[in-house]
C-alpha cells in the first residue's frame, strides 16, 4: 500500500483518537478530514466545501429538526412531559419497565411522522430521560431505550432513508414504504418484549412506581390525570400523524403541527410564561445547532474520505470476496455495519450501494428485500458505539450526570436486538416482500 | 484577557438572539403555510421558500451559540478521568482547532458568496425569493462567529493552563 | 503536436441522484458519455463521474464548473434560471418545439451559438447531451373537465409551468422529490408532474393517482445539458474536443431512442395492468394554458434583454419549423391511426 492509500485509514484512526480523548465530536471530524485532505490533495479539494454546506442548510427535509426539537423542549420546559410520564408510570400499576414500554410506543408514533433521527432522539430524550432517572431507572438502560426508540423512525415509513434507498435501488417509493412496514413493527415488538423481559428479570433496573406513591392517587384522580396530562401530548402526536394521513400536511411540514400544538397546549394549560418561551427558544436553538454542527463538520471528513479513495479501498475489499449471492449479501451487511462506525448514513448509501448494485442486479436479487435489509442495517449504524448519531444526539440533551459510557453500554443490547431483526428478514424474506405484493404497490 | 473573552461572548449572544427568534418565526411560518393553505386558500412560493431560508440562521449562527453554551457533544469517559492540566490541554487544542476550522471555512466560503452576488442569483422558481447571496453570506458570518468563539475558548483555556491548579475553578 | 500524448483526468458532477436511469446510468446517460469519451480517446481523456451528493449537492454544478472546481456538469439548463433567466429556452419551452425541432434549432438553426454566448460570461461551454423526448402533463387525483377545475388545485410543479398554472388559480407546491409520492398519495397535493411513463412508474406515482394527463404542453422536449469549464475546454487538444462533441451528440441521440422505447412499454403497462386512465388535457384547458403561456413568456422576455433576444430567435425558428413539421412529422402522423 502506498502512503496515499493509507491516508483514509489514518484519517479514520486520527478521528477516533481525538474523539475518544474528549475533543468535541464535530471538531474531531473536521480536523481529521482537513488534515488528511490537505496532505493528500492540497487545499483545492476543500473549495467544494461551501456548496456542500449550503446543501445541508438549504435541505428542506431537515426543517423537521428545529420543529420537532421545539415541540420536545416546549413540553419539557412547561413541565407537561414530566406529568405525562409520571401518570403513565402510575397507570402501568405494578408493571416493571412500564415507562420503558411507553417510550417505545412514543418512538413508534413519532417515528411514523418523520425519519430524522436527530429530531426524534432529541425529542424523546428531553421528554423522558430526566423522569426515568428520577424514577430510579438504571442510567444505561434508560439511555439505550431512548436511543433505540428514537431511531425507529428510520425504518418506519415514511422516512428519508427509505426514500433515498428507493431512489438508489430503482424501486418505487411506495413499494419500499410498504415493504418496511412489517419489519419495522417487528423490530418495535422485539424492543417491547425485551423491555418486558428485563423488567421481569431485573426489576431493580426499571422499577415500577412504588405502591405507596401509587396508592396516594385514587383511581378517579388517576383518570383525571390521564385526561389532563397524557391526553394533550398524545393529541400532538395525533396532530402530526393525523395531518399526514388526512392529507393536510406533507411529512416534513407536519412537524410544525406538533410544534404549534405544543405552544397551544402550553398556553391553554396556563403554563406558558415569558420565561418558558425564552428557555424553549434557547433550548431549541442550541440543540438544533448542535445537530447541524455535527452534520456540517462531517462534510470535510466525508469529502476527504471520498477524495482520498476511501471508497476504492472498500471496493477492493469487495473484490477479494468469494462468490455467491448470499456471500455478497453477508459481506454487504458487514461493510455497512463497519462503515456505520464512522460515516453518516447518507454517505454510506452513496458510497457503498451504487458500488455493489451491479453485483446484485447480476444475481437477480429481490431489490425490495435488499432495501429493507440495508435499511435495518443502516439503522443499526445509528446505534453502534463508539460512533452512532443517536448516541451523540442523546448525549447532547442528557442531564450532566449521564456519561457517554452509560449511553454506549445501554445501546449494546439494542444493537444485538437489531441484528436479530436483520436475521429475521434475512431468513424470512416474506416479512418484507409480502405486503407490497398484497396491496399492489 | 477575560474581558476580551466576555466581549466576544456578548457578540455571540447578541447575534444568537436573532437566531432564537428565527426559531419561533419558523414554527409559526410553517404552521401558517399548512393551515393557510387548507383553511384560507392562501399559498405562496415565496412563503414556502422562506421556510428553508430560516434554517440557515438557526444552523449557522447557532453553531457559535451552541459552543458558547457548551451544548456541543464530546465523548467524556476518558476525558473525565484525566488530570485537570491534561483536560485543559485538550480544551486548548480543541479551541485552537475551532478557530482554524471556522476561519478556513469562512475564508473558502467568501468567494462562493461573491459568485452568487456577481451573478445576481435568485430563485429558479417564479415568485421565489431573490438575493441568494444574502442567504449564502450566512456561511461566512456563521463560521466567522464560530472562529471568534474559538478565540474566546482559546484564551479561556490558556488562562486555565496558566493557573497553578490547572484552572479547576474556572467555569 | 506536443500535447497529443498528454492524458487528462477530469471530473463531472451531475444534478441527479446515483443510480437514476437515463439521468445517471444506462444508454446515452452521462456515465455512458464518460465511458464513450474514455474509449474513443484511448484513455487520454478520463472523466470521473459523481452523481448528486457524492461530491457536491444536486444544484451546485453551475457554480462549481464556472469556478473550475470540476470540469463538467450534467443537468438541465432550466435549473439555472435563477442565475440566467434565459437558460429556460435551452431545456424546454412550454408549447415550444418537440425534440426534432429543438435539435434543429440548436444544431442547425443558430441556437447553440446563442447558448454559448449566453454562458460565455460565466466561463462555460454548453452543449446538449441527452433528451427524454416528450414529457407528460402529470398525475391528477381527480379528472379535469374545465379550466375551473384548476382553481385551487394543489400541484407540485416547478419552474415556468408553475407560473402559468398559478395564473389559472393553481397553488404551486414546492416539494422535494422524495415527498411527492407520500404527499400525492394522501392528497396533500392534488396533482404532480414528474417526467414520463417510465420514470413516473419507477416512482410509483400510479399508486397515488390514476388520472394521467399525457402529452406535456409544458415540456414537449427536455434537453440534458452538458457544461464544460471554458479554461479546461480551451486546454483540450482539437481531437479530444471533437471526441467530446461527438460523444455528446451520440448520447443525445441514444438517450432519446432509449427513452422512447421504454416509455412505450411503460405506458402500455400502466394502462393495461395498473388501471391508469391516460388521456390528453381537454381542449378548453389547453387553449387557456396556451394563451397564458404566451403572455408569460412575453412578459418574462420583456424583463431581460438577453431573454428577449433568445425568445425572438426561438419563436422565429419555431414559426418556420411549424410549417415544415405540419407537412413532415405531423403530416405523416395525420395519415391515420397507428402510423408513427
Ligand atoms: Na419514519
Ligand atoms: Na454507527
Amino acid at each position: 500500500m502506498s502512503p496515499n492509500e493509507l491516508l483514509p485509514i489514518i484519517m479514520v484512526a486520527g478521528f477516533f483518537t481525538m474523539m475518544m480523548i474528549g475533543v468535541p465530536v464535530a471538531i474531531s471530524l473536521a480536523v481529521s478530514g482537513f488534515v488528511a485532505g490537505f496532505i493528500g490533495f492540497g487545499p483545492m479539494l476543500f473549495s467544494l466545501l461551501p456548496s456542500r454546506m449550503y446543501g445541508v442548510v438549504s435541505n428542506y427535509t431537515l426543517l423537521a429538526i428545529p420543529l420537532f426539537t421545539f415541540m420536545g423542549v416546549m413540553l419539557e420546559k412547561s413541565r407537561i412531559a414530566v406529568d405525562m410520564l409520571d401518570t403513565i408510570g402510575k397507570a402501568m400499576r405494578g408493571l416493571n419497565g412500564g415507562m420503558g414500554l411507553a417510550i417505545v410506543l412514543v418512538g413508534v408514533l413519532l417515528g411514523a411522522s418523520t425519519g430524522i433521527v436527530g429530531a426524534t432522539v432529541v425529542t424523546i430524550g428531553l421528554l423522558t430521560l430526566p423522569v426515568l432517572l428520577r424514577r430510579g431507572y438504571k442510567t444505561s438502560i434508560a439511555c439505550g431505550t431512548i436511543c433505540a426508540s428514537g431511531t425507529l423512525g428510520q425504518i418506519i415509513p415514511p422516512s428519508l432513508v427509505l426514500i433515498l434507498l428507493a431512489d438508489i435501488l430503482g424501486e418505487s417509493v411506495g413499494s419500499i414504504f410498504a415493504a418496511a412496514f412489517i419489519p419495522s413493527m417487528a423490530l418495535a415488538s422485539i424492543y417491547a418484549i425485551f423491555i418486558l423481559l428485563l423488567g421481569w428479570l431485573r426489576p431493580d433496573w426499571m422499577p415500577a412506581i412504588p405502591l405507596e406513591e401509587r396508592s396516594q392517587t385514587s383511581r378517579l384522580q388517576l383518570g383525571k390525570d390521564i385526561l389532563s396530562s397524557v391526553l394533550p401530548p398524545l393529541l400532538l402526536v395525533v396532530a402530526v400523524l393525523g395531518s399526514i394521513i388526512a392529507g393536510i400536511a406533507a411529512p416534513t411540514e407536519a412537524a410544525s403541527m406538533g410544534a404549534l400544538g405544543s405552544l397551544v397546549i402550553a398556553i391553554v394549560s396556563r403554563r406558558l410564561s415569558w420565561q418558558v418561551l425564552k428557555q424553549t427558544l434557547h433550548g431549541t436553538l442550541s440543540i438544533s445547532a448542535m445537530i447541524f454542527l455535527i452534520l456540517l463538520c462531517s462534510q470535510p471528513f466525508s469529502l476527504a474520505f471520498r477524495g482520498l479513495g476511501g471508497e476504492a479501498l472498500v471496493h477492493d475489499l469487495f473484490m477479494m470476496l468469494p462468490g455467491g449471492e448470499l456471500g455478497a449479501i453477508l459481506f454487504l451487511m458487514a461493510v455497512l455495519f463497519v462503515l456505520g462506525f464512522f460515516l453518516e448514513w447518507i454517505e454510506i448509501s452513496y458510497i457503498a450501494l451504487p458500488m455493489f448494485l451491479p453485483v446484485f442486479l447480476g444475481y437477480g436479487t429481490d431489490m425490495v428485500w435488499l432495501a429493507i435489509l440495508v435499511a435495518l442495517n443502516l439503522q443499526m449504524s445509528f446505534l453502534t458505539p463508539p460512533f452512532g448519531w443517536s448516541l451523540f444526539f442523546l448525549k447532547g440533551v442528557a442531564p450532566p450526570g449521564v456519561k457517554t459510557s452509560d449511553i454506549y453500554l445501554g445501546a449494546l443490547p439494542f444493537v444485538v436486538l437489531q441484528m436479530l431483526a436483520v436475521a429475521l428478514v434475512f431468513f424470512f424474506p416474506a416479512l418484507a416482500t409480502w405486503l407490497p405484493e398484497a396491496i399492489g404497490w | 484577557m477575560m474581558s476580551v473573552v466576555h466581549g466576544i461572548e456578548r457578540i455571540v449572544e447578541a447575534v444568537g438572539w436573532v437566531a432564537r427568534w428565527c426559531v419561533l418565526l419558523l414554527v409559526l411560518l410553517v404552521a401558517f403555510n399548512v393551515l393557510g393553505r387548507n383553511f384560507l386558500g392562501f399559498s405562496s412560493v415565496a412563503f414556502q421558500e422562506f421556510e428553508w431560508h430560516l434554517l440557515s440562521p438557526i444552523a449557522l449562527i447557532g453553531m457559535a451559540y451552541t459552543l458558547k453554551h457548551r451544548a456541543d457533544v464530546r465523548v467524556d469517559f476518558l476525558y473525565e478521568k484525566f488530570r485537570p492540566r491534561v483536560r485543559a490541554g485538550i480544551d486548548l487544542f480543541s479551541a485552537i482547532a475551532t478557530c482554524a476550522v471556522g476561519g478556513f471555512i469562512a475564508w473558502v466560503a467568501f468567494p462562493y458568496v461573491m459568485q452568487s452576488y456577481r451573478i445576481g442569483e435568485g430563485s429558479p422558481d417564479p415568485g421565489g425569493l431573490s438575493y441568494r447571496y444574502l442567504l449564502k453570506s450566512l456561511l461566512v458570518i456563521g463560521f466567522g462567529l464560530f472562529a471568534l468563539q474559538g478565540v474566546a475558548d482559546t484564551l479561556r483555556a490558556l488562562c486555565a493552563l496558566a493557573a497553578k491548579d490547572g484552572g479547576e475553578q474556572t467555569p | 503536436r506536443a500535447d497529443s500524448n498528454r492524458t487528462f483526468n477530469w471530473k463531472m458532477t451531475n444534478a441527479y441522484a446515483p443510480g437514476s436511469p437515463f439521468y445517471v446510468q444506462g444508454p446515452g446517460s452521462p456515465t455512458d458519455f464518460c465511458e464513450r469519451v474514455a474509449s474513443m480517446s484511448g484513455g487520454r481523456l478520463k472523466i470521473q463521474h459523481f452523481a448528486a451528493g457524492e461530491l457536491i449537492p444536486a444544484l451546485e454544478g453551475f457554480d462549481a464548473v464556472s469556478s473550475g472546481l470540476v470540469e463538467m456538469n450534467a443537468a438541465n439548463a432550466f435549473f439555472w434560471s435563477g442565475r440566467v433567466p434565459a437558460a429556460q429556452y435551452f431545456t424546454a419551452v412550454p408549447f415550444g418545439m418537440n425534440t426534432q425541432g429543438m435539435n434543429a434549432w440548436i444544431y442547425n438553426g443558430g441556437g447553440l451559438a446563442l447558448w454559448e454566448e449566453l454562458y460565455e460570461p460565466f466561463g462555460l461551454v454548453p452543449m446538449p447531451m441527452g433528451n427524454t423526448g416528450t414529457q407528460m402533463t402529470g398525475w391528477f387525483r381527480q379528472p379535469l373537465e374545465s379550466v375551473d377545475d384548476l382553481n385551487g388545485l394543489q400541484m407540485r410543479i416547478p419552474g415556468l409551468a408553475g407560473r402559468v398554472y398559478s395564473e389559472l388559480g393553481v397553488s404551486v407546491r414546492l416539494l422535494p422529490g422524495g415527498e411527492i409520492f407520500p404527499a400525492l398519495e394522501r392528497g396533500v397535493i392534488d396533482a404532480a408532474e414528474f417526467v414520463g411513463p417510465y420514470q413516473d412508474r419507477r416512482m410509483g406515482l400510479h399508486n397515488a393517482a390514476k388520472n394521467y394527463y399525457t402529452t406535456g404542453w409544458h415540456e414537449p422536449t427536455n434537453v440534458t445539458e452538458l457544461i464544460i469549464n471554458k479554461g479546461a475546454w480551451d486546454g483540450l487538444p482539437e481531437d479530444l474536443q471533437a471526441i467530446v462533441r461527438n460523444a455528446a451528440q451520440a448520447c443525445n441521440n441514444e438517450s432519446l431512442a432509449w427513452s422512447d422505447a421504454v416509455n412505450a412499454d411503460a405506458l402500455e403497462d400502466l394502462v393495461s395492468n395498473e388501471g391508469v386512465i391516460a388521456r390528453p388535457l381537454p381542449p378548453e384547458i389547453i387553449a387557456r394554458l396556451y394563451e397564458v403561456t404566451n403572455d408569460t413568456l412575453s412578459s418574462m422576455a420583456a424583463a431581460d434583454p438577453a431573454t428577449q433576444r433568445i425568445h425572438d430567435h426561438f419563436m422565429a425558428f419555431r414559426a418556420k419549423y411549424a410549417s415544415w413539421a405540419a407537412v413532415g412529422e405531423r403530416g405523416f402522423m395525420n395519415l391515420g391511426d397507428g402510423r408513427a
